[in-house]
């Protein structure tokens, strides 16, 4: 069945290459800046990732014009101020952001001021309030899960107002994602596993939910497929070259499917449960991945079955609602082998939730933007037994 | 020329409406635990409506250019009578533009489950009210694909 409308926009180049990233001046040369600055945080740095990459730009003939490695756990919207006035004091004409998905959201967002001025949540909150490119933005992302650098989105955190806000445009697609293998080797077990997961709850809800397309499921598929296959190497061997480098760019696929079909109660589930018991994002979404493919189970069906392949599964001969149930196994079977890593909690209970918590994380995720898209009509009282069995 | 010939019909069609709305408990109840103020802008012709959600009833307010919204929806008046009937695909009107949200999306979006009974409402109170004519129900075909 074809959807009644959808648009596709991807004007991120991406490039992939073992190394690439301390040798960007090929792609640099197109963009036509010469001066960067760069955002990151202060792990990056301290693992020397940054300097890597700006060894390279200055043997380039790049200029580095400052640096801001303050970027914390949710990008916050005073980082961004900072951030911005650094950026234009020192003359910079372009931003490199090295990081996760804070840090990019955090140079998205601070582009947006450094490139129009004015006042980030009064002028541009929302949705395509944006009229013209920003300055170029090239994005170096040091996890595989966030997807951001091939998203239109950013999200920061309003600490003045405990809210989280969005910002919706398609001129903060960056100009440039590069994906560097090295740059992900020194991500910890439970990092690679919880990003990983991440990765692969934005492919499965891309792929079942409502405003899918076959562009973006082309895509889902093509990431599912990859962490399937390479997750579990990429944790239990940190220095598999060529498993984070499937990861990466399964994070990206994954990551420009769902910024065009969107995500659905699984992550409702996990911003709840983020913004009640502060855990963390990828670890909510491992966590509660299958629970919601159940609960969406009627609706998503027959689509899931088709996923089988993807998963590394054989449904030949199975019915729909086998295949889909095998699908469903085999994202429990990846949870278990990461577990069995120590890499992967599997409860809630197990990452600090309280049992009498569950009630206020199903009102949260009914309450989220990404019920919204939700294949099933979203439902407090019925989502919550599935909340309770995630427990 | 879009389908309501002037700003004066069309705050009195989408105006009368709004306050319907805020008069019916199913949807009143959930906008106010929101507080949201919303300002909708709206082209050809042009009207300003705030429907502000913050107090103990909904305060509907057309022509209030003024007081502080903290989402701002702007959009022809066509694709706003057109969001009534339930026949705007909300994602495909914001990404072509045909919709313009400023401010904090994910709380417009959960809006919208609780203004879905609306989409009944509107049909049922243009042929009540005299607006016969702007019941575009009987026109529409929904996509089959």
């Amino acid at each position: 069945m074809l959807p009644e409308f959808f648009e596709f926009y991807n004007p991120t180049k991406v490039v992939y290459e073992d190394g690439v990233a301390t040798d960007l001046k090929p792609e640099l040369d197109i963009i036509g800046i010469k001066k960067y600055f760069i955002v990151s945080d202060q792990i990056i740095n301290d693992l020397g990732l940054i300097k890597k990459v700006t060894d390279g730009l200055v043997e380039a003939g790049y200029e580095v014009t400052g640096q801001y490695t303050d970027v914390k756990q949710d990008a916050r919207l005073n980082d961004v101020q900072t951030c911005t006035d650094q950026i234009k004091s020192s003359g910079a004409e372009g931003i490199i952001s090295i990081g996760g998905g804070s840090v990019i959201d955090t140079a998205k967002a601070s582009n947006i001021l450094f490139s129009e001025g004015g006042d980030l949540v009064d002028d541009y909150s929302g949705a395509h309030t944006l009229t013209r490119p920003l300055k170029p933005h090239v994005v170096i992302p040091t996890t595989a899960g966030t997807g951001s650098e091939v998203t239109m989105v950013a999200v920061i955190y309003d600490e003045e107002n405990k809210e989280k806000l969005a910002f919706v445009d398609k001129f903060l697609l960056p100009n440039l994602a590069v994906l560097d293998p090295q740059m992900t080797i020194s991500l910890p077990p439970k990092m690679t596993a919880a990003t990983g997961m991440d990765a692969l709850t934005h492919a499965i809800e891309a792929y079942v939910g409502t405003q899918a397309s076959p562009v973006s499921d082309s895509f889902a598929v093509g990431a599912i497929e990859l962490i399937m296959k390479n997750l579990v190497n990429a944790t239990k061997n940190g220095d598999d070259v060529e498993a984070r480098g499937a990861m990466q760019i399964a994070s990206t696929m994954a990551g420009i499917s769902f910024s065009h079909s969107m995500v659905g109660c699984v992550h409702g589930m996990a911003h709840a449960t983020g913004g009640l018991y502060r855990v963390p994002h990828g670890v909510a979404n491992g966590i509660f991945l299958p629970y919601g493919m159940e609960y969406n189970f009627e609706e998503i069906k027959e689509k899931l079955a088709r996923l089988a392949p993807a998963m590394g599964e054989d449904a030949s001969g199975l019915s729909d609602d086998e295949a889909a149930k095998l699908v469903i196994e085999a994202v429990r079977k990846l949870g278990r082998k990461l577990n069995e890593l120590d890499a992967l909690p599997l409860r809630l209970r197990d990452v600090g939730v309280p049992e009498d918590g569950l009630a206020a994380i199903a009102e949260g995720a009914l309450n989220d933007g990404t019920s919204f898209y939700n294949p099933r009509e979203m439902d407090e009282e019925e989502l919550l037994p599935f909340i309770q069995k995630a427990y | 020329m879009g389908m309501f010939k002037t700003s004066e019909k069309l705050e009195e069609v989408l105006g009368g409406f709004f306050k319907l709305m805020a008069d019916t408990p199913v949807i009143a109840d959930k906008l106010l635990k929101s507080k949201l103020v919303i300002r909708f802008s709206y082209t050809d012709p042009d009207l300003v409506v705030v429907v502000d959600c913050s107090g103990e009833k909904i305060d509907v307010r057309p022509h209030d250019t003024d007081s502080k919204a903290i989402v701002e929806m702007s959009m022809s008046s066509d694709i706003a009578h057109r969001f009534w009937f339930g026949m705007v695909n909300l994602t495909k009107a914001l990404t072509r533009k045909e919709m313009i949200a400023k401010g904090p999306i994910p709380k417009v979006l959960k809006l919208l489950p609780a203004i879905k009974p609306s989409y009944a409402m509107y049909p049922k109170y243009l042929d009540e009210n005299g607006f016969e004519q702007y019941n575009i129900t009987k026109a529409y075909k929904p996509p089959t694909a």
